[in-house]
């Protein structure tokens, strides 16, 4: 086999994590390649490395048989590795032809201007690849999210005309986005793309990858773990592989589990907001740590978000602790007894120029005044109190947020609700990006939650994390619950199981 | 890399610099009584600048206290005569509601309050000419000594501005330090979002802080209406700069999250230093300007935050 692209040995870390540890993968000339793995399992900095945006701490880059530092994607895209984006890249207010030859205008030029004619026909070629029928003139802002999508696979391939070499291109969750009929056409059109290019397909959706790739790549904490023949593979062996080691109770501190208490704390009744999620209905109790599983785009992070206050619902009914409540902004939800602990913590978790104990104390209300001054005392004292009792490492409670390592602000912002005294908790990927040790840390709080009688509402990173800590796990597909299981001690749901809810 | 307490400091190590340069041409610079005028005329663009640093430092600006100054310069000129020293909390009001108008365009409308608060002292400044029917309003030294003596007189061998100025760099600094607005003034500007998602208004707090600034910039166009004796729909022109760049020199960041009113006050008297050093070597009026531009550029570029200006517009 000759390799178009090969990444060898190559290693990646970022404070406190090793991203990519020794990682050896190929794709072949005319050969589509699967790469699967949890999240958090090294897939997105793998690309990230591969179009340019990071550069490997060891290890080598080869493309078309050069070994390469690629400094941007648009270096990369020069060499031939071309990204489709999960986040489209296109530019609305551009049109077609204007999108596909962004930053390659001067092939166009006739006395300086652009040949628009010329650029249109060019641009009227490119999309008769990807089967598109559309009118290069058309302006992207006015055409469907798959009729973009192809767009900007049909920029991808355009790169086909001007490199010498072969063209690699890079699928990240192509299809979360499509509906099934699109999906089709894209896997057509990959068959096609074949003759011409060399694919990386990334998915979550194994049936998908196995469907329409040569060779699939399984990887785990940073490493390639498993190499397969497509029409080998089988999907309980690749899951397997994907999740590791046999699961071990007491990583989840599944010893604490507990049985919910019977007080229904936090109602949701029929919620839905459109295009997202629909009809939406569960209760949560006191003491209970429900999880809500599903795939990108099921419409779960914009439940949780829903919840927070951070986006209205369009419909529905939301009770806490049996007072019906309006949430349509987050001081409503803050002050109806919901805590939210974001996934982007940087954005919506920490506020990085406050001090550890002025994070903490910032959805307290008016815990913390006295006479209408901030009683820095009271809140002194309480802080220390939780930087002791959640084993937060800073220097001091008067260290800016912004200078903690990631798993002890995540700690900081859990503390900031606890001490808000928020009975139901939204956790929105809570381990995401933080260490295993801290990881494990947060697990204990999470029990410690339910402990004390907290409703929890879990958004998990992975599956394995979501069945070892849920004592009931809701599993949403298409913006709807499709199915829900009991998850006690001994009794835990198998991963498969809820896969096939989710897919 | 300079030292953190170097960098922390680095406003007041350049005021004292600048004043040993400025003695070192004029010996006269450092007699007490001189460095007391100094001070008092410094503090009607400190008021200006202090009621702004808030508005600054939730990352937003505040470009109308020009115009909103000469407004009230005009409106208390006008009063005085008829209402005596009420005259004098009606016009703080009128700042403030400019402020409200330039707190609700920026939150409710979602305009940038760089465009809101530029559009609001155009409104500003055609009040100032309908009130003063575009003239000065001349203040009568009789109504003057009588209700605008506590910003105007001495006391002792203390100017009473420099009284003022304290009131205030003391009154807004606990404010800053010791109320949970200003902390969330500071935590807005550091990342609104996160302010927000727990369950703060932040759209309350930055409409307050623009109430500030147009106070503040009222009780300033009262002070210098004192001091002139009149009111002017002109009266604080050229002075929206020099606010601004003592504002960001004195260490507060244009990008927000990081400032005091403190530093404004030090930035407020650099300004000062400055323009006197630029008088006494010979330097126009009318070229001081460009300086104040230099410096502003100057001290954007040192103190702003530039993770959080993917790109700039």
């Amino acid at each position: 086999m000759t390799a178009v692209l090969e990444v060898r040995g190559g290693s990646k870390s970022f404070p406190g994590v090793k991203a990519m540890d020794d990682v050896t993968v190929q794709i072949g000339r005319n050969e589509v390649v699967g790469l699967i793995g949890e999240n958090g399992a090294g897939k997105s900095t793998l690309l990230k490395v591969i179009t340019g945006i990071y550069q490997l701490d060891e290890g080598e880059l080869i493309v078309n048989g050069q070994q390469l530092a690629l400094a941007s994607p648009r270096d990369a895209f020069d060499h031939g590795v071309a990204m489709v984006f999960q986040e489209q890249s296109v530019l609305s207010t551009l049109s077609i032809a204007e999108n596909i030859f962004l930053g390659r205008e001067q092939e166009f030029l006739r006395f300086g201007l652009i040949d628009k004619k010329r650029m249109n026909s060019a641009a009227r070629d490119e999309l008769a690849k990807v089967r598109l029928d559309l009118d290069p003139a058309k302006r992207t802002a006015d055409l469907t999210f798959a009729e973009r999508q192809m767009v900007e696979i049909a920029k991808a391939l355009s790169l086909d005309s001007r490199i010498d070499g072969e063209v690699i291109i890079l699928l990240d969750e192509p299809t979360s986005v499509l509906e099934q009929r699109e999906i089709d056409i894209l896997f057509e059109i990959i068959e096609d793309l074949k003759q011409r290019a060399s694919i990386l397909f990334i998915s979550h959706r194994l049936d998908e990858v196995l469907a329409v790739s040569d060779r699939v790549y399984v990887m785990r904490d940073g490493k390639v773990v498993h190499e397969v023949k497509a029409d080998a593979a089988e999907l309980h062996d690749l899951h397997q592989h994907m999740v590791g080691r046999q699961l071990d109770h007491r990583y989840y501190r599944e010893q604490r589990q507990r049985t919910a208490g019977e007080r229904v704390i936090l109602e949701v009744g029929g919620l839905g907001k459109e295009g997202q999620f629909d009809d939406v209905s569960f209760q949560l109790h006191e003491g209970e740590i429900l999880g809500i599983a599903g795939v990108v785009g099921s419409g779960r992070e914009a439940l949780a978000r829903c919840l927070a206050g951070l986006e209205p619902a369009d419909h529905g009914e939301i009770t806490v602790d049996n007072q019906p409540t309006r949430i349509s902004a987050p001081y409503q939800a803050v002050g109806a007894g919901i805590g939210f602990v974001p996934s982007e913590r940087k954005v919506e978790g920490i506020v990085a120029a406050l001090d550890v104990a002025e994070n903490m104390s910032l959805a307290a209300k008016g815990r913390f005044l006295r006479r209408g001054l901030i009683d820095f005392a009271a809140e002194r004292e309480t802080a220390m109190a939780w930087v002791d009792r959640l084993g937060i490492k800073t220097p001091s409670i008067r260290t800016p947020g912004g200078s903690l390592s990631g798993g002890n602000q995540q700690k900081v912002v859990l503390a900031k609700w606890r001490i808000a005294d928020s009975g139901v908790m939204i956790l929105d990927h809570p381990t995401r990006g933080i260490d295993v040790g801290a990881k494990e840390e947060v697990y204990e709080l999470i029990r410690d939650m339910a402990e004390e009688g907290l409703g929890v509402l879990l958004l998990a990173d992975t599956l394995e994390e979501v069945i070892g800590l849920s004592s009931r796990i809701l599993v949403m597909k298409d913006g709807r619950v499709s199915k829900a299981f009991e998850a006690p001690v001994g009794g835990k749901p198998e991963q498969v199981d809820l896969i096939e809810a989710m897919v | 890399m300079m030292p953190a307490v170097v960098k922390d400091q680095l406003p007041l190590i350049v005021l004292l610099l600048l004043v040993l340069v400025v003695s070192s041409i004029d010996s006269g610079f450092m007699a007490p009584g001189n460095l007391l005028v100094v001070t008092a005329d410094t503090m009607t663009l400190f008021l200006m600048a202090a009621g702004a640093t808030f508005v600054i430092m939730t990352g937003g600006i505040d470009l109308s206290i020009q115009a909103v100054a000469s407004m009230t310069s005009c409106i208390v000129a006008a009063l005085l005569p008829k209402l005596g020293f009420t005259a004098v909390p009606i016009t703080l009001l009128a700042g403030a509601v400019f402020g409200v108008m330039n707190g609700l365009v920026t939150t409710k409308l979602r305009i940038p309050s760089f465009v809101a608060t530029l559009a609001v002292s155009g409104v500003a400044t055609s009040v100032a000419f309908l009130v003063s029917d575009a003239r000065s309003v001349l203040i009568a030294a009789a109504d003057r000594d009588a209700y605008l003596a506590w910003a105007v007189g001495d006391l002792g061998p203390l100017q009473n501005e420099i009284l003022v100025g304290l009131v205030v760099l003391i009154g807004l600094t606990l404010l800053y330090q010791f109320t949970t607005f200003g902390r969330f003034i500071r935590a807005i500007g550091s990342q609104e979002q996160a302010v927000i998602a727990s369950g703060i208004h932040a759209d309350r707090i930055k409409i307050l802080a623009f109430i500030l600034s147009g106070t503040m910039a009222g009780l300033a166009g009262v002070v210098m209406a004192g001091r002139l004796g009149s009111g002017s729909p002109t009266l604080a022109n050229e002075f929206l700069l020099p606010a601004i760049a003592c504002i960001i020199v004195g260490g507060t960041a244009i990008t927000g999250g990081v400032g005091s009113v403190w530093r404004t006050f030090i930035g407020a008297l650099i300004i000062a230093v400055v323009r006197i050093g630029m008088t006494f070597i010979g330097v126009s009026v009318f070229a001081q300007q460009i300086v104040f531009g230099l410096i502003l550029v100057a001290a954007v570029a040192i103190t702003m935050d530039r993770s959080k200006v993917a790109t700039v517009k």
